[in-house]
């Protein structure tokens, strides 16, 4: 911990109440939070921790237990699932202990009263700049206050930048959570600055060139950009402030594009929104310029030309044509030959030049016909970050060994406490493998990989489907099956003769690359029979070539945990030897045989450890870090070098912050930039972003008024009525001040829709809410009535999945008055479209036609509109007015099929995995009716994926369904060249 | 007095006389009408009439809208409430309005502009023995829609991903069975996207114990 994390903490222990705290990003929350749970005692009551990421978990974790001493009181944080039983749950709460819980089964605990609130002494809540006063968070704190006015909150966030968004975001945050205090910690505080720089490490920064080609494609993407931004300004709809290039670079760019247009968004003309998401394709693209190879950057724009190239503005902008231009000139360059030679099949990794005859359609077949020669040159640039890491490298290790020349006993004293490892950190998880095989095979030997995956993946398309069409007859509505790719797919359509025979081309080397391949494929499969490895299962030519060219390697994955591990290198060599003899089946076996999320873990929380045993290559232990999985690994690992290979704000905080807690430990970071490359300007953006968001949020805290009395309100309350102010004034003015106690009003929720603030803003207006899992319908509001409730987004998405149409049925089904509830957005326009939108004449799409169609199909089904989310709550109340009370009870049975008698009354939604339920139900052949059958057969997808026809039939309940199912599993997907 | 009661053709619009000068009519275009006896302000067709009430005048004469609805013969199986929405400040009569028809059995739709409520009319008459398909969600039947269609209920995954997960794996029982190394190193797929997807695909359905 460092000093000025003592400060933040004495300073918001000061009020009971607790506080808000923004500070920095990168300045140690994790460890922070780490510190105030080592302060909490069982005897004060449990604490509840909310709304924390995976991550954040995790990490809080670690440096909990790492900062335990044995002193320390306080019990081991524990998280709180759903899979736990209610009763189980009901100990733990009282248990005093310190809980991770997720605002779902906290808010249904608390409404259904399994939670007792006086057993909490306090909430820690985190990402408190996601928090609005009708998100599930302040319902909770509402309910807790009102009944425990004992109870602290401590609120943190780190994204100052997003605290600022929207008009007094900071005062309506601290209001919802009946705080008073707020307490800024910006990188600039005096304490702050001066416990990070008393001891700075010592940095180089190394701007790198930008190859030619890169700078010309950086150069049209922001053309391209600046140009789709003056489309923006001419609609007229967005205020031109804030609509420049270097905001375009940020995310918050699409928040501040989006919160001026929600109000009008379905007013928007088409190229509007187009232009909107187009600028997030070029963000896109200019950040994947400095972060992927040339070959994956190529692979990338294919995808998205395949898949954008009707609807994008951009993609036929002027400059557009560079930027593919130059992105496959820095793969390939594709020239003419007279009179070309045959091919020549022995092609092996180092020759550079290929002449190739044009095979004709038939890519299979490379028997020459010789009518028409290309030839194709690989370029294969690398991205010029790569050497200059490899120099780095090469550096530190050189001088290394002349400072263990010059005193030996110096540097084995080290060792103890210095692992001598070289921290890479990269953005993503990509960067890293690739960084990783750059280091230990050589740069070249990675692009060549890549580019051979790259063809190979257009090859195999190109070619498989040919073979499936004898076997399968073609069933309707796969049209891509037998390998024609129907003139729609854009750029298909303009090929050129030129781009013809250039595509021709790239697919005669890639089908020469996939036979080569094939052999491999063979012998290895070969091999590993007769070896018996635990590797059967056939998989794609790529997987198995990986298994060859590791073998040179020691990949090892972490046996143990990692602080063991760094300590002793020789205890690493040791094995790293029996480890590398099946280092090659490493990376398929985890999926197969050990439980995958484990691993998926393990991985994560140590990286890749590439230890090079090789001399020859003179490197030194280099650990690649993925900033993208949020771990905080600096203080794992102890590096005393560290190369930040893409530039990122936080981690640059980080690294102060490690530096600042060992201040006698030698620190030396590399930075490594693109010269003048949007990524140098992007880093020192978000530096001014975030000092910018500090200035106006201390402005703001100046001018802020909370009343000081704000909890005594509730206090006044707290004992007989678990309500708000805003009820209350809501109830004066309806029912002359208090509320008869036994006509309290009920409505019954569908756990589903905790994900919305409905619940929250009804339980204000006084209404009791009664959580459970409807299988019909989203609001039971009395026997009769109940409502499915949509968004317009909802509304549109469903309307065109037939899921409403089902859920109306339903509905119909099983209540006298079925209502479908329309409702818009507060801030965004009371009306579906323009009148001028709406057209001459009666269209299919139209969603006047839908709504006409739902209502003549449904006359019973009754339409509410309503302009906002208050105003719901108070159309809900007036119809509950003279009807009975709903029947939770009965609720729950409707729609459920017998078979699966009662459901229990837990949470049943989060039993279900409904991303795949989802998934199932789209898939061609599954029905309504043979789903659940499909689900009780198999665990899961992937295990779906693996069954064989035969079976499949069983369980669909037909083969023909069966086989359209296996066959759009098995299809080949069509290639894009 | 009943609802049609006269020669006019079935092909359309039945409008009352009360509705004489409602600048709505002159949205009525692509489906003939014309003036007749009838209860309702339009009769729709044999199983469907609509009453017209716009907000501002709802803001005068509260009361009309139940003693229009009141008279309705109960012969039509469709009672539709037209609203046409012409006031800024909505919540309140909105609020009576949506009260009234829900609870006398109409089905309230709202129109923004004349425009659209003459749209709502046209296709409620031109729709009348229209089957359902367009609204139970018959997508496109092509590979690549299907596709786009499965894989992007995994949250975040768009188009741009499915041509690369597709291209990448060749076949969805492949992209089904990828592991997570194998989906974390396409082009564009972040670390949550890879996440998202691997447990749609490994997860059992049924997340009991």
């Amino acid at each position: 911990m460092v000093q000025f994390h003592e400060h933040i903490i004495i300073d918001l222990l000061e009020d009971s109440q607790g506080g808000l705290v923004i500070l920095s990003a990168g300045l140690g929350l994790h460890k922070l939070i780490a510190a105030l749970l080592h302060l909490h005692h069982p005897s004060q009551g449990s604490l509840l921790i909310l709304s924390s990421s995976p991550s954040q978990k995790s990490s809080i974790l670690q440096n909990y237990d790492s900062t335990l001493s044995s002193s320390s009181q306080s019990p081991q944080p524990s998280e709180i699932t759903s899979d736990l039983p209610a009763h189980h749950r009901l100990s733990l709460y009282s248990s005093g202990g310190i809980f991770f819980i997720t605002t779902r089964i906290l808010i249904v605990d608390l409404l259904t009263h399994r939670l007792p609130t006086t057993s909490v002494a306090g909430v820690i809540l985190l990402n408190a700049h996601s928090l609005s006063d009708t998100s599930t968070e302040a319902f909770i704190v509402r309910i807790l206050r009102s009944s425990n006015r004992a109870l602290f909150v401590r609120a943190f966030s780190d994204r100052p930048d997003a605290m600022v968004s929207g008009f007094a975001k900071a005062e309506r945050t601290l209001k919802c959570l009946f705080l008073r205090k707020l307490h800024l910690w910006p990188r600039f505080q005096v304490y702050v600055s001066q416990d990070l720089e008393r001891n700075p490490p010592e940095v180089v920064d190394i701007r790198v060139p930008m190859s030619p080609y890169m700078i010309e494609i950086q150069k049209a993407v922001i053309e391209v950009m600046d140009a789709c931004l003056k489309e923006m300004r001419k609609t007229n709809k967005v205020d031109v402030e804030d609509l420049t290039v270097e905001n375009g670079l940020f995310k918050s760019f699409d928040e501040i594009v989006r919160r001026q247009l929600d109000p009008i968004w379905h007013t928007l003309g088409k190229k509007t929104k187009q232009l909107v998401s187009d600028l997030k394709t070029l963000r896109k693209l200019l950040d994947y310029l400095v972060r992927y190879d040339a070959v994956n950057y190529l692979k990338y724009l294919d995808s998205l030309r395949a898949s954008e190239s009707f609807r994008s503005v951009w993609i036929f902008a002027e400059s557009s044509y560079k930027i593919f231009d130059y992105a496959k000139k820095r793969v390939f360059r594709f020239g003419r030959l007279d009179g070309g030679k045959s091919a020549g099949q022995s092609k092996t990794a180092t020759t550079k030049k290929r002449k190739l005859e044009n095979s004709n359609r038939e890519k299979e077949d490379s028997a020459a016909s010789t009518d028409n020669s290309a030839v194709l040159q690989e370029v294969l640039e690398e991205p010029p970050k790569w050497k200059v890491l490899r120099d780095i490298l090469h550096e530190i290790q050189q001088e290394r060994e002349r400072e263990f020349v010059s005193d030996k006993e110096l540097i084995t004293e080290d060792r103890g406490h210095n692992s001598g490892i070289v921290l890479v950190a990269c953005k993503d998880e990509h960067s890293c493998m690739q960084l990783e095989d750059c280091m230990n095979k050589g740069s070249h030997k990675v692009m060549w990989e890549e580019w051979e995956k790259y063809l190979l993946s257009k090859v195999e398309l190109q070619a498989l489907p040919k073979r499936n069409k004898k076997k399968t007859k073609e069933p309707k509505g796969f049209g891509m099956l037998d390998g024609v790719i129907p003139s729609v797919s854009g750029q298909k359509v303009e090929i050129s003769s030129i781009s013809r025979q250039e595509h021709e081309a790239l697919l005669a080397v890639a089908s020469e690359i996939s036979k080569k391949f094939e052999k491999n494929i063979v012998v290895e499969d070969n091999l590993q029979k007769s070896e018996g490895s635990g590797t059967h299962k056939r998989r794609r030519g790529k997987g198995k070539n990986k298994n060859t060219l590791t073998n040179g390697k020691s990949e090892k994955k972490a046996a143990t945990s990692g602080k063991s591990e760094i300590h002793s290198s020789e205890d690493d060599n040791r094995k790293n030897q029996c480890i590398s003899t099946d280092a090659g089946g490493f990376l398929e076996q985890p999926n197969e045989v050990a439980s995958s999320e484990k691993w998926w873990l393990q991985k994560h929380g140590q990286g890749f450890h590439a230890e090079l045993l090789d001399n020859n290559k003179q490197l030194p232990p280099v650990h690649f870090h993925a900033l993208d999985t949020d771990q905080h690994i600096l203080d794992i690992l102890q590096p005393s070098v560290i190369v930040v290979y893409h530039p990122d704000m936080a981690f640059v905080r980080e690294i102060e912050i490690y530096k600042a807690e060992n201040p006698s430990k030698e620190v030396k970071v590399y930075f490594l930039f693109y010269e003048e490359s949007t990524e140098v300007q992007k880093f020192e953006a978000s530096i001014r972003r975030e000092n910018g968001a500090f200035e106006s949020l201390i402005r703001q805290k100046s001018l802020m008024m909370i009343p000081v009395d704000q909890d005594v309100s509730i206090g006044l309350d707290s004992s007989t009525e678990p309500e708000s102010i805003i009820s209350q004034n809501l109830l004066t003015r309806k029912a002359g001040g208090r509320k008869d106690a036994e006509k309290e009003t009920q409505v019954i929720v569908d756990m589903r829709e905790f994900m919305s603030s409905l619940p929250n803003v009804l339980y204000q207006k006084g209404m009791r809410i009664i959580p459970v899992t409807l299988e019909v319908g989203d609001y039971i509001l009395s026997p009769l009535i109940c409502v499915e409730r949509k968004s317009i987004q909802d509304l549109f998405g469903s309307f065109a999945s037939g899921r409403l149409y089902h859920q109306v049925e339903m509905m119909s089904r099983y209540y006298r008055i079925p209502v479908l509830l329309i409702e818009f957005s507060q801030d965004k326009s009371f009306s579906f479209q323009s009148a001028s939108d709406i057209g001459d004449d009666v269209t299919p799409n139209n969603i006047i036609s839908k709504l006409s169609l739902l209502a003549l199909h449904f006359p019973r089904l009754r339409i509410v509109w309503s302009r906002s989310l208050h105003a719901t709550a108070e159309i809900f109340a007036s119809l509950k007015a003279n009807q009975d009370e709903p029947d939770e009870a009965k609720a729950i049975r409707v729609g459920v099929p017998s078979e699966e008698g009662i459901v229990e009354n837990d949470v049943r939604a989060e039993n279900y995995n409904t991303a795949a339920v989802e998934f199932l139900r789209r898939l061609p052949g599954v029905t309504d009716s043979n789903y659940r059958a499909i689900m009780d057969a198999c665990t899961s997808l992937a295990e779906l994926a693996l069954l064989p026809v035969e079976r499949l039939a069983e369980l669909m309940g037909g083969h023909k369904a069966a086989k359209s199912l296996r066959d759009f599993l098995d299809a080949k997907y069509p290639t894009l060249i | 007095f009943s609802a049609g009661a006269g020669i006019p053709s079935r092909n359309a619009i039945l409008v009352s006389h009360r509705q004489k000068g409602n600048p709505l009519l002159k949205h009525i275009r692509n489906v003939r009408w014309s003036f007749a006896d009838v209860v309702c302000d339009y009769s729709l067709g044999q199983t469907a009439c609509a009453l017209y009430l716009s907000l501002r005048y709802h803001l005068l004469h509260p009361d009309y809208l139940y003693y229009r609805i009141r008279e309705l013969p109960k012969n039509f199986k469709l009672r539709v409430v037209l609203c046409h929405v012409d006031v800024e400040d909505v919540v309140k009569p909105l609020l009576e309005v949506t009260k009234t028809a829900l609870l006398h059995d109409c089905t309230l739709l709202c129109g923004w502009s004349l425009e659209e409520c003459g749209r709502y009319l046209e296709t409620i008459k031109v729709y009348e023995n229209k089957p359902a398909d367009l609204i139970q969600g018959q997508m496109d039947s092509d590979y690549f829609s299907r596709l786009n269609h499965a894989l992007t209920t995994v949250r975040h995954v768009n188009k741009t991903d499915v041509v690369t997960l597709g291209s990448t794996f060749g076949s969805l029982s492949n992209i089904m069975d990828a592991s997570m190394e194998d989906l974390a190193r396409c082009p564009g797929i972040g670390e949550r996207k890879v996440k998202r997807l691997y447990d749609t695909f490994h997860e059992p359905f049924k997340r009991v114990v």
